[in-house]
């Protein structure tokens, strides 16, 4: 129950983690819609440095059950928000090389405007509220559980976070 | 209760463990969480709590032989 081997393409409406590669052109073409003017798709990938340090890979892990119904939660309440016509979403568990995909999310609009807000808001809030963690493995050996949400220093309360896109 | 925790929580702790003692609620179980491994005092005061349903609150009061989850924040992306 705690980590996925799933390699299942990510379903419309729904969250997926999947320690396989993501396949942004497969997820690309699920994303198009006669009603859509608008495809944006956010794909965050690995640096090959953290504050200076060369980075050797991540490795993330992820309570999948929880990561899934979360995920898929805040994508059904973008799409209703915003009026989206599909919308995916997909993030990586297990080891992730420099260069690669480690979450992805895809929003379908009839217009720009909506496509771009949606995704800003769904990947802020997967990157600050889903079980997901990462594990940046330096080139020099060393190891770090990184870049964890810190909105509760400012919040007070671990449940409210505090987003990019509300800035 | 069995107790599940996560990413860097796992350098205080077993990935998962019984706790003998009873456990009513959340800071109860931050106190016992606390007295195996006083380290991870900052840790643990930043983490969610969630059961099979989801995530919990204080208020919320655990079952006998519940399973839960200890959830150090998120740096998912």
């Amino acid at each position: 129950m705690k980590q996925s081997s799933s390699s299942l393409p990510a379903a419309e409406g729904r969250g997926s983690i999947s320690a396989a590669p993501i396949d942004l052109a497969a997820l690309v073409a699920a994303a198009h819609h006669p009603g859509a003017g608008a495809v944006v798709l956010f794909s965050g990938e690995v640096r090959d440095s953290n504050h200076g340090k060369p980075v050797a890979f991540l490795e993330y892990e992820a309570h999948a059950e929880l990561a899934e119904k979360m995920i898929g939660e805040i994508m059904a309440e973008a799409k209703l928000r915003w009026g989206l016509s599909v919308v995916l979403a997909q993030h990586r568990v297990g080891r992730v090389a420099v260069g690669e995909t480690a979450v992805v999310v895809i929003t379908s609009a009839a217009h720009r405007g909506e496509a771009y807000a949606a995704n800003r808001h769904i990947i802020d809030r997967i990157k600050h509220e889903a079980p997901i963690w990462k594990c940046e493995y330096f080139a020099d050996g060393t190891r770090e559980w990184g870049n964890n949400c810190n909105c509760q220093a400012v919040t007070g309360d671990v449940s409210k976070h505090i987003y990019d896109s509300d800035s | 209760m069995r107790i599940h925790v996560y990413a860097g929580l796992k350098e205080y702790f077993l990935p998962e463990f019984d706790l003998a003692e009873e456990v009513g609620n959340v800071d109860q179980l931050k106190a016992c969480l606390l007295a195996i491994n006083a380290g991870a005092a900052k840790l643990l005061a930043a983490c969610r709590f969630a059961v099979e349903e989801g995530f919990i609150d204080n208020s919320y009061q655990f079952k006998a032989h519940e399973t839960v989850i200890v959830v150090p924040p998120s740096s998912g992306g």
